[in-house]
């Protein structure tokens, strides 16, 4: 039995620490607007002359349209796609792992992704020294500490350097389920040919006769291009669900588990009050009152949850300790204490239906049959 | 101190009913030493249950100490058999898994005592059967006899007026039998009132009065 409720604490520890994970990362912000906007994938396929050029006269076309509020061209790594692109950046020997999105000086305004500090990069910064970039608070509070990140040099590699221009707040590309991770936004020019995705904001009421006709036209500007496009609100939903399955898997194997313990708790209980049916008449008998009987078996398979729980700890302890995953320690301790509260409801579950038959033999019936 | 009144006990099935007890009127007196005696079967112990308030009887009255009973709470009577009775069973009930001493301290669990004052009171107690030696012993490390020292200690460790026995004799030996009826008398002259089922006809007669059972009447 203690090794039935070790393993069940072990394996909803792993769980709740998955749920207590996602749902803090579900109530923070994502930090910019999704619904009214569309990614359009640009492919060039067989396609190799003056790509840059071409993406360029895409987007001017795009921007043309009265449907469209604001265009930007960006990365392949768009809001909630699979791909991600990381690189590490260091300032004064501390070294952040960073998102990486290399986009133009409109994605502002296209994601609604308002700056708490500087400005966005602009076309006339891409003649400065140092590649301007604009980060979030989270890069800003892991690079550098208490200081402000406003006009501070940080280096990529030996041969590049970046500039911060602006800080935004937050920026969860992956959906409501990410964490709040280091992101960094590059600026790209005008000829670039590698960043070929364009993310358009339409105006509200654009339907997917808009999406038609630009599809069509862009077809004719571009022949032999592959051109897709999805629509930010579908992708997220996407996303959303690779992150609940995995969840929802946890929690079927976890809940058999419990359930199993649940059945083997009530059978070794319900055995266990007819093995002692003598001993609670002799209680009886002595002045237990029919409390005090229940009491007593919930007290011992408390005792029992207890031990068991405490051997559990003593593995669940070394997750917040040894910073394992690079997980917030708070995450490891709510999930440990939502482990503990939910195995003690499901022992005193179990026992307080075989518990409460116990108290309720007659002490007379009860010693007559030892 | 215990008085029944026209008690009557049936046990019913959904086919069957039993009647275990017909009209017993018993009156036993402060300090008396009873004795109840019947063929099996009779409805001896089941009269002792119902003193001993552990069943309730299906027509009648019972007063405890001047108090009828018929209407106290599962509270109120659990602390009645915790104050005013000890039991003394023939297979002695002791859990095998508690030590003696542990044994000898379950009544006081029921009560506010500390753990110092259980202690001492089960020392005192298991000095008074002369087992004070066998304190730390578990009960299969012991004889039938000293078994029944152990279930009389655990009766007597609360300090109850009213002691019931339900042929506490019946699984010893002659002379076993005789050492534990001399602790119940020693007991009864130290002023606890004493109600004891028995088949002993000899073990009867040592007590003062004898009430006699025969298919669940009483016959004397």
């Amino acid at each position: 039995m203690i090794i039935e409720i070790w393993a069940a604490f072990m394996v909803l520890f792993g769980v709740l620490t998955l749920i207590v994970y996602n749902v803090r990362n579900y109530l923070q912000p994502i930090g910019f607007e999704y619904k009214q906007v569309w990614n359009l994938d640009l492919a060039s396929n067989q396609d190799t002359t003056e790509i840059g050029s071409k993406l360029e006269m895409a987007l001017q076309r795009i921007k043309s349209y009265k449907e469209v509020e604001s265009a930007s061209r960006m990365s392949n790594n768009t809001p909630f796609s699979a791909s991600t692109m990381g690189n590490s950046v260091t300032y004064k020997k501390v070294s952040v792992g960073a998102d990486f999105y290399n986009t133009d000086t409109e994605l502002s305004k296209t994601l609604d992704l308002p700056l708490i500090k500087g400005r966005w990069y602009k076309e006339g910064d891409m003649v400065a020294k140092f590649i301007p970039i604009v980060i979030n608070k989270q890069m800003e509070d892991k690079l550098f500490l208490e200081e402000s990140a406003l006009g501070k040099v940080i280096k990529w590699d030996d041969k590049k350097s970046f500039k911060v221009v602006g800080v935004v707040d937050k920026f969860k590309a992956k959906g409501e389920f990410m964490s709040d991770k280091p992101a960094l936004f590059q600026m790209i020019d005008k000829d670039d040919k590698w960043n070929s995705n364009v993310l358009i904001k339409t105006r509200p009421g654009t339907d997917a006769n808009f999406e038609a006709r630009l599809a069509k036209d862009l077809a004719v500007m571009l022949p032999g291009w592959g051109i897709e496009v999805t629509y930010l609100t579908e992708s997220r939903k996407n996303r959303e669900n690779l992150t609940l399955v995995p969840v929802l898997i946890f929690l079927i194997v976890s809940g058999f588990l419990l359930t199993n313990v649940a059945l083997g708790l009530f059978g070794v209980l319900n055995l266990n009050i007819a093995r002692r049916k003598g001993e609670i008449g002799l209680r009886r008998a002595m002045g237990a009152t029919e409390g005090k009987v229940t009491g007593q078996f919930l007290g011992e398979i408390w005792v029992l949850a207890t031990f068991a729980m405490l051997i559990g700890l003593i593995f669940a302890v070394q997750f917040p300790l040894m910073n394992v995953f690079d997980l917030d320690s708070k995450i490891y301790i709510t999930a440990i204490l939502a482990t503990i509260a939910v195995i003690y409801i499901i022992v005193t579950l179990c026992a307080w239906f075989p518990s409460r038959q116990a108290s309720l033999i007659h002490p007379a019936v009860a010693l007559h049959e030892e | 101190m215990i008085k029944l009144q026209n008690v009557e006990k049936v046990y019913r099935t959904s086919s069957i009913e039993t009647l275990a007890l017909n009209n017993i009127n018993l009156n036993v007196k402060k300090g008396e030493f009873v004795s109840i005696m019947g063929p099996s079967g009779c409805g001896k112990s089941t009269l002792l249950n119902i003193i001993g308030l552990l069943d309730a009887p299906s027509k009648g009255q019972i007063e405890i100490d001047g108090s009828p009973v018929e209407r106290f709470t599962d509270k109120h009577l659990a602390e009645l058999r915790n104050r005013k009775l000890g039991f003394i069973f023939q297979s002695f009930h002791l859990i095998n898994d508690l030590s003696v001493i542990d044994n000898v301290e379950i009544p006081l669990l029921y009560r506010n005592s500390s753990g110092r004052e259980r202690r001492e009171l089960a020392q005192e107690a298991l000095e008074k059967v002369g087992l004070s030696n066998r304190m730390k012993h578990f009960p299969k490390q012991l004889s039938g006899g000293q078994k029944q020292r152990v279930a009389i200690a655990r009766a007597i460790v609360g300090k109850p007026e009213i002691i019931l026995a339900d042929e506490p004799t019946g699984n010893l030996d002659s002379a076993m039998g005789n050492e534990i009826l001399s602790i119940l008398q020693k007991l009864n002259e130290d002023g606890t009132t004493i109600v004891m089922v028995t088949h002993d006809e000899a073990m009867a007669k040592k007590t003062h009065r004898l009430v006699r059972l025969f298919d669940g009447t009483q016959v004397q």
